[in-house]
């Protein structure tokens, strides 16, 4: 049994931390202004521009994606490190390019279909959104209302799609809709390669969410893809999915790790300068408390998110690891950056410091890719139809 | 023009060092290692040097136990082209290191040889100078800047008065300060590169060293903690303590 990471990798977590403390925390307080005046937590096109350039003379591009579509495809073990580095800042920027959806392209484009999406979406050059939620399914993908229909040599696409990320600015979407009502999420939903732009597609309203951010409700009417537009075979849309929201719910967990350790550090460095009642803060048990159990929170989240990663490496099932640790590293950071919070005081409370974005990011993500009561349920299911 | 540089593998420069509880040594348990930043700073001069067309190649040295490799990749991640280390128990003494240095310049004739002042471990500063002494090359310490010209090293000293520049001929010794350049991030395709470049090992029988300890440590303890200060209220009240309580004056 070997507990360290490779020693490149090692190095490569290094430099992305580097990355972060010498590029990253310097936009953190434009970050929070900009969200503060309700302009929502942005960074600008030029500061997007210099932040890739940097990223890509670092080679930090295209980490994840696979090496014929010009990427470096690293194992999930050394993306752990990476994106724990990257989940400490609140600036809004992931290592280029920001690609969900690559993992579940790659395993299901045709051909044509990974010369016209795939590649330029590895070189960053697309951007795309996926769209399964809608009104009346959220949690509960099965009731799923969204059709499509064979019509000649066109999918006919009829339905609602909400809280759709990025979907004002997507080249492409990602789109799950039923192709045969009997079978349901048996066999009977598909994934589509949506264009924006495709007549009958509208994006019917934008709506705010916490910490500036904001998802798109879409409206599919009569909207006619070509044959070639299904991704994946007919039917079978949810096992790539499944993929997709894998290394996903990995990546977000890491982040939780990367903001659970900052919301740690912060309290490390504030405890002690602090006096309360003749002491300093971090003399006072219950902030010990809180400093040990943050500590032991975010080493068994860790230690999580490297077996899972370790196993999907290994081309193992990670269905039931998954869950733990979304359900784990979304939780442990919420009661860290919270603790975090309390022990700031009124300090914690401004805008002025990142804890409570940090607190916006995690909240958003105990919901979204699976609420946590419901990756719970997944790990008691699993537990109780084994036995 | 082949450059040798030494690097050294320290504690980490972020990190807060303590001493072991029975006094033997630092505590290195869960401690981060990193390249002592003054070799960073060596290997990044001899890094731009290979890019201004002035060096042919690179060489990375480490004194010490197998872990120092990681150094050693580091320098080649930064740059360097081949890597050598001097295996030994653990890190020796500067003369030790001096010694042995001075066994891969007799293998690998380099022009030039670039260390740290110093390493932030010891802080000892000795190394350099002790190498210069050995194999009777000319050094320039403390260097904020150099300049190849021809068979002339022209190496700017940061000496306590400010700036002096002396003419080496080379081969010569250099060792550098902390302005002498910002070292660069290695990529991550030169992090992966680094892992196929050649690293030789030797032992120091092959260069003909015998590293006898002349240094022993007898305790390692924190400093003493300093006690808070105050402030004072008049040049009065200064001069009264500084008379009744410090007894610096009288
Ligand atoms: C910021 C953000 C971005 C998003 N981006 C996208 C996107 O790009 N594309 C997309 O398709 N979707 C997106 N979503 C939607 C997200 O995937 C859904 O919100 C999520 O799946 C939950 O669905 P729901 O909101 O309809 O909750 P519901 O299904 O209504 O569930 C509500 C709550 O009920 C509880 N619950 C439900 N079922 C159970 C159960 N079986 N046992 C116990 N408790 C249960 C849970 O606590 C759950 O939070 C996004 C959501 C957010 C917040």
């Amino acid at each position: 049994m070997n507990f360290e990471l490779d020693e490149e990798f090692r190095k490569l977590e290094e430099l992305v931390n580097h990355f972060v403390e010498d590029h990253l925390y310097p936009l953190e307080s434009r970050v929070l202004e900009r969200e503060a005046r309700g302009e929502g937590a942005h960074i600008t096109a030029a500061e997007r521009e210099t932040l890739d350039s940097v990223s890509r003379e670092l080679g930090l591009w295209g980490l994840d994606a696979p090496e014929d579509v010009g990427g470096m495809a690293l194992p999930g073990v050394a993306l752990v490190a990476v994106n724990e580095a990257i989940g400490k800042s609140v600036v809004p920027y992931v290592l280029p390019p920001d690609s969900p959806n690559l993992s579940m392209l790659a395993a299901t484009v045709t051909e044509a279909q990974r010369e016209r999406y795939l590649a330029p979406y590895v070189a960053g050059k697309t951007i795309s959104a996926i769209a399964i939620s809608e009104p009346g399914a959220g949690t509960d993908p099965a009731a799923m209302a969204t059709t499509a229909v064979l019509d000649g040599d066109e999918w006919v696409i009829n339905g609602r799609k909400i809280w759709i990320t990025r979907a004002d600015v997507m080249d492409f979407a990602i789109l799950m809709a039923v192709t045969d009502k009997e079978k349901g999420s048996r066999g009977g939903i598909s994934a589509f390669l949506l264009d924006a732009g495709t007549p009958g597609l509208r994006i019917a309203r934008k709506i705010p969410m916490i910490g500036g951010n904001a998802t798109f409700e879409l409206e599919l009417e009569d909207c006619r893809l070509p044959v070639t537009a299904l991704l994946g075979e007919q039917g079978k849309g949810f096992a790539p999915m499944q993929l997709r929201l894998s290394t996903r719910r990995l990546e977000m967990s890491t982040w939780c790790i990367g903001i659970a350790q900052r919301a740690l550090d912060m309290m490390l460095e504030y405890a002690p300068q602090r006096h309360t009642f003749g002491s300093a803060l971090s003399e006072k048990q219950t902030i010990q408390n809180w400093l040990a159990e943050a500590e032991s929170n975010i080493h068994s989240a860790r230690l999580m998110a490297y077996h899972t990663a370790w196993k999907l490496d290994q081309g193992q099932s990670v269905r039931r690891e998954i869950s733990m640790l979304k359900a784990h590293a979304t939780e442990m950071a919420w009661t860290t950056v919270d603790r975090a919070m309390q022990c700031y005081g009124a300090m914690g409370m401004t805008k002025e410091l990142p804890l409570q974005q940090m607190a916006n990011e995690v909240r958003l993500m105990r919901i979204y890719d699976g609420p946590t009561e419901i990756h719970k349920w997944v790990v008691a299911r699993d537990l109780l139809s084994n036995r | 023009m082949k450059v040798l540089v030494a690097v050294k593998r320290v504690v980490d420069y972020n990190v807060k060092v303590r001493a072991k509880a029975d006094g033997t040594g630092a505590d290195l348990n869960n401690v981060k290692m990193a390249i002592n930043p003054f070799c960073e700073i060596a290997i990044e001069e001899a890094v731009r040097l290979k890019e201004a067309g002035v060096a042919t190649e690179v060489i990375a040295v480490s004194i010490g136990d197998k872990s120092c490799q990681e150094q050693i990749r580091t320098a080649l991640a930064l740059g360097a082209d081949r890597g050598i280390q001097v295996e030994t128990d653990g890190s020796p003494e500067p003369l030790v290191v001096a010694k042995l240095l001075k066994g891969v310049i007799a293998k690998e004739e380099p022009q030039l040889v670039i260390l740290g002042k110093q390493s932030i471990d010891g802080d000892n500063n000795q190394t350099g100078q002790m190498l210069g002494a050995l194999t009777n090359m000319p050094q320039g310490t403390f260097a904020s800047e150099i300049k190849v010209e021809g068979d002339k090293l022209n190496v700017t000293r940061e000496i306590d008065g400010g700036l002096q520049t002396i003419a080496l001929n080379l081969p010569a010794i250099v060792t550098t300060d902390l302005r002498l350049n910002e070292p660069r991030y290695a990529s991550l395709p030169n992090i992966m590169k680094a892992k196929k470049k050649q690293l030789d090992v030797y032992t120091p029988a092959d260069l003909g060293v015998e590293p006898s300890a002349h240094l022993t440590t007898v305790k390692v303890e924190p400093p003493a903690e300093r006690q808070a200060g105050i402030i004072v209220e008049s040049v009065e009240q200064l001069v009264d303590k500084l008379k009744n309580e410090a007894k610096v004056i009288s």
